[in-house]
């Protein structure tokens, strides 16, 4: 039974974690139809801002969290200013293909800056160890993201998906010829939710350095897991992507657990099965 | 993606050499330049760098020029494409790597129709020397070489019962044979087998099964990368290190290249290893000295660099054995074989027979030393061969 709990819980935990890494492409995915591989790039680039800022500046590893997401922010709107915002309407293969090949060029950016090594982030001593609640033995690393992924669902889900600045970036996304004519200055809007999902995807290599490592091929080894989220989730719902994060972390974790040989397919087999079943993802936005 | 050729910079002639024509041989080097064995390409070059340095760049009036390419990680086609392209286009007539077995094994119809010697630096799958090409000599080891050891040492510190963590593909596996069979032998019972999925960014349900199973202790195997890491964290983050649990495994696990990156996950782990930067001798306080003023402390210095120092030995010998003769392939295998002699990592024989390497293995404890996580030996398997 308590084995049982523990399981569960680790499920929750690498859940959440899936959240985290995969809501910033669900925002610029979902919300402005824009293909962006090169996230899991960002991601990478977090990771090693909180290496930096904590190993070089001797910055606590709390406070480097929200620098990953500003930093990582800012640059993404250089991007954005310099490359993507001549690809909005374009089709989705030439998305891809653009953005893909950013992902290689991050790759070898990375290897330049910081050598073709892994890199380790070193977390306080508070979240190393173990912790005893209800009687089982926990990771605190791991309460610890899920209490971050439950707080960043709660501000997502109220900043994006019920706020006037959400509504307004779905209007420029729908039609932003009329969502100009209307007023709405669709540049800035466009500008500013690809930083909040590029933050968001720093953020989430920031949280996942510990548990993962960070290196230069960090980006196409968990480029998978993100785009399977995302899918499965329906792209542009902070809720289906949390709901997907949750059920494919706790199928993995149980399933490799329960019948290890098998385990690690429940978490392709599930994708297949969804996507079979509804092809814009559980809670899919309809165009 | 062109590959790209480098020519060799080192533009010195020896003086030496001068007395007679000097004739050019081309080396091949295909080894990882991007990639997850990207560190193990780099490594390659600053120990040729380090060689060529030493030991100037034409050995028996046999000027060394160098083809490299990229074979980018574990990709037969690409390998099986750069070994034609190097052995027919660009006539090289000794090859360095291609590193990793399906590579090593694409290779091989080539290398023996074109009479090329190729050095294995990085493929340890048992059965590939002297089978697969009678051009091939091993400067590696073979898996059973690493893997079989640990069990008679589990045995020794009276850690009896044992769970066996392995990645899922065939090194793996033969690992796990290797290691299942030697340790019931010995007297020791497996509590379980777990094999992990090559992509596994998570490891607490395989620790919950450890918990469950109660050994004594662990013995994993993975490649290099972040499944070495990932499970090492895993072991220390569950809180079954702290516990208590013997932590074991070949010298991947804890590899130079990245074992700071693992922290102090790594610290008190027992590995079994074909060279450490901590190997007592002259000639390794030596290797790594040079190899640090030339190169830079990091990245730091992990088997490639042995494993590509002792190619190049065995090619220099080689190559001055027929000095100012034209090169022959065959006398130079027979050369290589059954040859012996002294390496940074300890001593060496090729075996007479196969070209397969038998060598030192060494028992090894990962310790803090000068700030430093670094695997110090602590017991010595002398001449440790395998067929």
């Amino acid at each position: 039974m308590a084995s049982a709990a523990t399981v569960l819980f680790n499920g929750i935990a690498y859940g959440v974690l899936l959240f985290i890494m995969s809501v910033g492409l669900s925002v610029t995915m979902g919300m402005m139809n824009f293909v962006n591989l090169a996230q899991a790039s960002l991601s990478m680039l977090g990771g090693y801002v909180v290496i930096a800022f904590t190993q070089s500046y001797g910055v606590p590893f709390l406070l480097s969290l929200p620098i990953a997401f500003v930093l990582v922010g800012l640059f993404t709107i250089v991007i954005e200013r310099l490359v993507f915002r001549y690809f909005y309407g374009t089709d989705d293969l030439t998305q891809v293909l653009l953005t893909i090949g950013l992902v290689f060029m991050s790759i070898a950016v990375a290897t330049y800056f910081w050598g073709p090594g892994y890199r380790g982030v070193d977390v306080p001593a508070w979240l190393t160890g173990q912790t005893d609640v209800f009687g089982l033995t926990l990771e605190r690393y791991r309460i610890f993201l899920v209490i971050v992924g439950g707080l960043l669902s709660i501000v997502l889900i109220f900043g994006l998906e019920r706020t006037r600045f959400g509504a307004m970036v779905r209007a420029c996304v729908d039609n932003s010829r009329v969502a100009n004519g209307c007023g709405l200055n669709t540049d800035l809007i466009f500008a500013i939710t690809f930083a909040v999902g590029g933050g968001l995807a720093g953020l989430g290599g920031a949280l996942s350095a510990n548990l993962l490592g960070i290196d230069p091929n960090f980006p196409l080894r968990y480029l998978v897991y993100v785009l399977i989220i995302v899918s499965v989730g329906g792209m542009g719902t902070i809720g289906g992507t949390l709901i997907a994060g949750l059920a494919l972390g706790i199928a993995d974790v149980g399933g490799k657990y329960y019948f290890p040989e098998i385990g690690s397919f429940v978490i392709y087999a599930i994708t297949a099965l969804v996507m079979l079943w509804s092809p814009r993802g559980l809670l899919g936005r309809h165009q | 993606m062109k590959p790209v050729v480098y020519a060799a910079t080192a533009a010195l002639v020896l003086t030496a050499s001068g007395a007679f024509a000097q004739d050019t041989i081309k080396v091949g080097v295909l080894v990882s330049y991007s990639g997850m064995g990207a560190l193990g390409g780099q490594q390659t070059d600053a120990a040729i760098k380090l060689f060529q340095q030493r030991y100037g760049d034409a050995p028996g009036g046999h000027k060394i020029e160098f083809v490299r390419r990229d074979t980018g990680g574990p990709n037969p086609e690409v390998a099986k494409r750069l070994v034609q392209e190097v052995v027919t286009r660009d006539k090289a007539q000794i090859l360095i790597g291609p590193d990793f077995t399906p590579n090593t094994l694409a290779a091989a119809p080539i290398v023996t129709e074109a009479k090329v010697p190729m050095m294995v630096i990085g493929a340890a799958t048992s059965g590939i020397i002297g089978e697969k090409s009678p051009y091939f000599t091993r400067t590696f080891f073979a898996i059973p070489q690493l893997c079989k050891p640990l069990a008679g040492y589990a045995i020794k510190n009276n850690w009896k019962k044992l769970h066996v963590m392995v990645a899922d593909f065939a090194p793996g596996h033969d690992c796990e044979r290797y290691f299942n069979a030697e340790f019931a032998a010995q007297g020791g019972t497996v509590t379980g087998n777990l094999r992990i999925p090559l992509s596994n960014p998570e490891f607490s349900s395989y620790m919950q099964r450890i918990k469950d199973a109660k050994p004594d202790g662990v013995f994993i195997f993975m490649p290099l990368g972040e499944l070495s890491l990932g499970s090492l964290r895993a072991v220390n983050d569950s809180g079954l290190k702290a516990a208590g649990l013997k932590i074991m495994g070949t010298g991947d696990i804890t590899d130079e290249t990245y074992i700071d990156a693992i922290g102090d996950a790594a610290t008190g782990v027992i590995t079994t290893g074909i060279y450490s930067t901590q190997h007592k001798s002259a000639m390794n306080e030596a290797f790594v000295k040079d190899y640090v003023a030339l190169n830079g402390k990091s990245p730091r210095i992990g088997w490639s660099a042995i494993t590509t120092w002792d190619a190049m030995r065995l090619v220099y010998d080689g190559l001055e054995a027929q000095k100012g003769a034209k090169f022959d392939p065959d006398k130079f295998m027979a050369f290589t074989r059954g040859r012996q002699f002294e390496s940074p990592r300890g001593p060496i024989t090729i075996d007479k027979d196969n070209g397969d390497i038998v060598q030192n293995v060494y028992i090894r404890r990962a310790d803090r030393v000068d700030g430093l996580t670094q695997n110090v030996e602590i017991d010595t398997i002398p001449n440790y061969g395998f067929k």
